[in-house]
């Protein structure tokens, strides 16, 4: 049994949306205008991918404590999510020692499919 | 780096993290300017962006008061058959310099045209 990571769950909302575009520049309509995000195909407005990141960052960040630092997150978008569903955050460590681990990190939509994979490495672990 | 910007940032993404009254949370760099610059001859293709992936490499830690510096390449660009029509992608690098001139990130993005 591989340890899992203490699991991060978001409820995302258009508002937290439009906070995160002020927040971090990136103001592309299809993340808070449903009729924008209709036209180029999409089922209505979506998660910014790297919103979904930072929470696999802050999932990441929460387990290996202030002393610890990130070197590596990695992560590869394979679908969509929207406001007003739940998104679970969760990891596993693949491998530990010298203070380094490398996780494998990962975000769920509530239908329990992976639409956010990926990797994170850690060292000055405790 | 601004240490109100970094506030935002946190409450934004809800990270309520002490660690981040000082340094940077990790994927904040992606917050000091536009990533995907406007290329005329992409934006014909497709009816809009979706996001491949994103890599980030941490060298050094960021904080506020740093003098960050931003450099970004268009590292490559291939064409995908997907399952409802073709697709663009583009791999931008782009590396964070800070006020020591030591590379402090880089992150590797990648962007898709559909």
């Amino acid at each position: 049994m591989s340890e899992e990571l203490p699991e991060l769950v978001k409820h995302p909302t258009t508002r937290q949306l439009v906070q995160y575009a002020g927040a971090s520049g990136d103001f592309y309509e299809i993340h808070y205008d449903q009729e924008f995000a209709r036209g180029t195909g999409l089922p209505g407005v979506i998660l910014h991918g790297l919103l979904k990141t930072a929470w696999l960052a802050q999932l990441v960040t929460d387990w290996c404590g202030p002393e610890a630092r990130l070197k590596t997150l990695d992560v590869t978008y394979r679908g969509l999510d929207f406001p007003g569903r739940p998104y679970r955050c969760r990891g596993s460590v693949k491998s530990r020692g010298n203070g380094t681990a490398e996780l494998e990190i990962w975000g769920e939509d509530p239908d329990g499919s992976r639409t956010t994979i990926g990797t994170a490495m850690v060292e000055g672990l405790r | 780096m601004e240490a109100g910007h970094i506030r935002r940032f946190c409450e934004a993404i809800g990270d309520p993290n002490p660690r981040w009254r000082q340094e940077a949370p990790p994927t904040f760099l992606v917050a000091l300017g536009t990533e995907t610059p406007e290329i005329p001859e992409v934006l014909e293709y497709g009816k809009g962006w979706l996001n491949g992936g994103d890599r980030f490499e941490y060298l050094e830690p960021v904080r506020a008061g740093d003098v960050i510096t931003s450099r970004t390449v268009l590292k490559d660009v291939y064409e995908k058959q997907g399952s409802s029509g073709s697709l663009l992608f583009l791999v931008f690098d782009t590396e964070y310099t800070n006020q020591h001139g030591r590379p402090a990130a880089r992150i590797r993005g990648t962007r898709i045209r559909r």
